[in-house]
């Protein structure tokens, strides 16, 4: 089986990169791929290099509230380009309440603070949809 | 027996004794608090005290202003004011990735007239402002409005961070090569010696870096390798040490390990005194006892049961006040989630306020001094931080090791290292690894915390409307000024940033005409055509 392929980065002038890296690494232990694109990334640079890339998940790391403004804009290029590639986002900054508008917005999953490592791998798999 | 360990991994005992500082001589390593090798404090007399101030800067420049007279309302004895992501980042508020973070993580800011309004009606003369926006830009701005208000420039006082090394791998990149960041730094520590000498114009700043999840040990010696590469650097074109020696100040971090923290401060003294005189040659005495300011760890901070935050903040401020330092800035309870709140802003100021006023802790210099956990910790650490300082600078350059990325890629392995550190428990974390509470439960301050601030969308086309407002001529004329002498690698940059800053340049633009000037693109982003 392939192994499941996920963008990891983070939005705009976002440069607390802690979590992406520790994220990043986490998911590449539990046998993932991660194509790190690191800081200053805007909706279409994310869109062309996820498919360029053939990734399975889109993960964007936020450090900033700047995913509030950027996410409609995400989904709505995905939507525009006919790809169905998961979006999912993590960070300290996102609240219980941020987490209801994300998934409202379209985006797949949502991690707070609490998150365990455990709970992102396991939602990564199960929102993926199987490689052969 | 369980062994314990600091958390720079110094072994610890669960007693200390006479034995453990048999090695030490009093007049060598420690003497009297405000006499070399300044281990024991700056200043000989308790009470001194400290500036109390708190981060603060955010929405536009006038937003700030409010702000920052609120706090001084309050009882703040100082300034410290930030930059926004993209200013930081020498972008311009129109420039197209700055839209969704302008204002939101500090000021917004980005031509002389918003750095009068920024300070418009405080005593330039009389209060320190520690600025964290660029700082060749805020020396030029600084030295201009002085004149303005007839303020001669070598009565300013206040300080700048310099940061050639590791802003561009940890939170502040400017897209410039090494060589141009370090002469900005340098350029404008020359400038300040002569023409601004009460200026804390190189302030090291080893917050920002050490909160990827460095160890104390760790921090001091990145610290340290920039301290001596700008040093060398000055000494190189010929400036006298103690021209500038005497306004280094050292901004740390301050974690929850709370004697290695004091030992950290101790031992850096006493190694930086060393440094200054044996190998720097330094004579002056204000030469050889940096002033150390703090900020505390933020990272130390949870965004679960934000209260906890305050405790944290208490115990790192009364280590700092044990310690002796010269300022400090707490890291206010709702930082996991926002710039300061006023709520938190006053939390911080209250806090410094109680341990000061209400302690007696302040009575005594270096109370700790003489203490043989103290002492040993201190010993210990200062040969790790040197250790560790030589062991970087054999492995070759250090302008060459951050050109070939081995800081980028050492930062990058602490950042994993600290995850996993929360992830297996080795550091505990209350509220996050151990003690948790469920979420439902867990509200206390949260609605404060979780507030957001909206992006000052207003200043894109305020920018915009400013930028189209000046003689275009004069502009360009200026602009290409700054690319030439930016091309002349011997000459100081401050005269033309000076002159660029009144005729209405702003910062995104001469920063962009250097970049230019260095064979890097005018914007890293591809997004913004060069004006010239």
């Amino acid at each position: 089986m392939e192994k499941i392929r996920v963008f990891m980065g983070m939005l705009g002038m976002d440069q607390h990169e802690v979590g992406a890296i520790a994220v990043s690494r986490m998911l590449r232990d539990a046998g993932m791929e991660v194509i790190y694109a690191g800081r200053f990334n805007m909706p279409p640079m994310i869109v062309k290099t996820s498919i360029e890339e053939n990734v399975d998940v889109i993960g964007l790391s936020c450090h900033s509230w700047e995913y509030l403004y950027y996410m409609s804009e995400l989904i709505e290029l995905l939507k525009e380009r006919g790809v169905e590639i998961p979006v999912i986002v993590g960070g300290s900054v996102i609240t219980s309440g941020d987490i209801k508008k994300l998934k409202e917005m379209g985006v797949a999953a949502a991690f707070g603070a609490s998150s365990s490592d455990q709970e992102i791998i396991e939602t990564i798999k199960n929102i993926v949809p199987k490689r052969d | 027996m369980e062994e314990h360990h600091t958390r720079s991994n110094i072994p610890l005992k669960p007693l200390y004794t006479p034995e453990d500082i048999k090695s030490l001589d009093y007049d060598t390593h420690l003497n009297e608090p405000g006499s070399y090798p300044y281990t024991r404090g700056r200043h000989a007399r308790a009470g001194v005290g400290w500036i109390q101030r708190e981060l603060s800067g955010e929405g536009d420049p006038e937003r700030s202003n409010e702000q920052l007279k609120y706090l001084i309302a309050k009882g703040q004895t100082g300034i410290d004011v930030i930059a926004d992501s993209p200013s930081n980042a020498l972008l311009d508020p129109d420039h197209p990735m700055a839209i969704n973070s302008i204002g939101t993580q500090g000021v917004s800011i980005c031509c002389l007239q918003d750095f009068r309004e920024l300070w418009k009606d405080l005593p330039l003369e009389s209060i320190t402002i520690s600025n964290s926006i660029p700082a060749i830009f805020t020396v030029a701005a600084l030295y201009i409005l002085a004149k303005e208000n007839n303020i001669p420039p070598e009565n300013l006082r206040g300080s700048v961070i310099q940061a050639p090394f590791y802003g561009e791998d940890c939170g502040y990149a400017t897209h410039m090569p090494f060589r141009l960041r370090l002469r900005l730094a340098s350029d404008s520590i020359e400038f300040c010696a002569k023409v601004m000498p009460k200026f804390h114009s190189f302030v090291e700043d080893t917050y920002f870096f050490s909160e990827a999840g460095f160890d104390a040990v760790e921090e001091m010696a990145f610290g340290f390798i920039e301290i001596r590469h700008i040093v060398r650097d000055l000494l190189k074109r010929g400036v006298d040490i103690d021209s500038f020696a005497p306004r280094i100040a050292i901004l740390v971090n301050c974690g929850m390990d709370f004697f290695e923290e004091i030992a950290k401060i101790r031992a850096s003294r006493r190694l930086f005194a060393r440094m200054m005189k044996e190998e720097f040659g330094a004579k002056d005495r204000r030469s050889l006892s940096a002033v150390f300011t703090c900020h505390t760890s933020g990272l130390s901070l949870t965004a679960q049961q934000p209260f906890n935050n305050i405790v944290r903040g208490s115990i790192q401020t009364l280590s700092l006040v044990l310690a002796g330092v010269q300022a400090i800035e707490i890291s206010a309870f709702d930082e996991a989630y926002r710039t300061p709140s006023p709520e938190s802003h006053l939390v911080g100021l209250r806090t410094q306020q109680v341990i000061d006023l209400e302690t007696n802790v302040t009575k005594v210099v270096d109370p700790l001094g003489g203490s043989y956990y103290l002492e040993s910790l201190t010993n210990d650490m200062e040969k790790r931080i040197w250790d560790m300082v030589m062991e970087i600078e054999a492995k070759g350059d250090p302008a060459e090791l951050s050109d070939k990325g081995w800081f980028k890629q050492f930062i990058d392995d602490i950042m994993a290292r600290y995850a996993k550190q929360i992830r297996d428990g080795d550091l505990p974390k209350v509220g996050l690894n151990c003690h948790q509470i469920p979420d439902e439960e867990d509200t206390l301050l949260k609605d404060v915390a979780e507030t957001k601030i909206e992006p000052c969308w207003d200043r894109i086309e305020k920018i915009k409307d400013y930028k189209k407002s000046r003689n275009q001529d004069d502009i360009k004329k200026v602009l290409k000024a700054c690319y030439h002498k930016a091309k002349i690698e011997d000459e100081n940059l401050m005269d033309q940033i000076i002159r660029g800053m009144e005729m209405g340049a702003t910062i995104g633009e001469m920063a962009g005409v250097m970049r230019m000037a260095y064979n890097f693109p005018y914007d890293p982003h591809g997004l913004m055509e060069p004006p010239i």
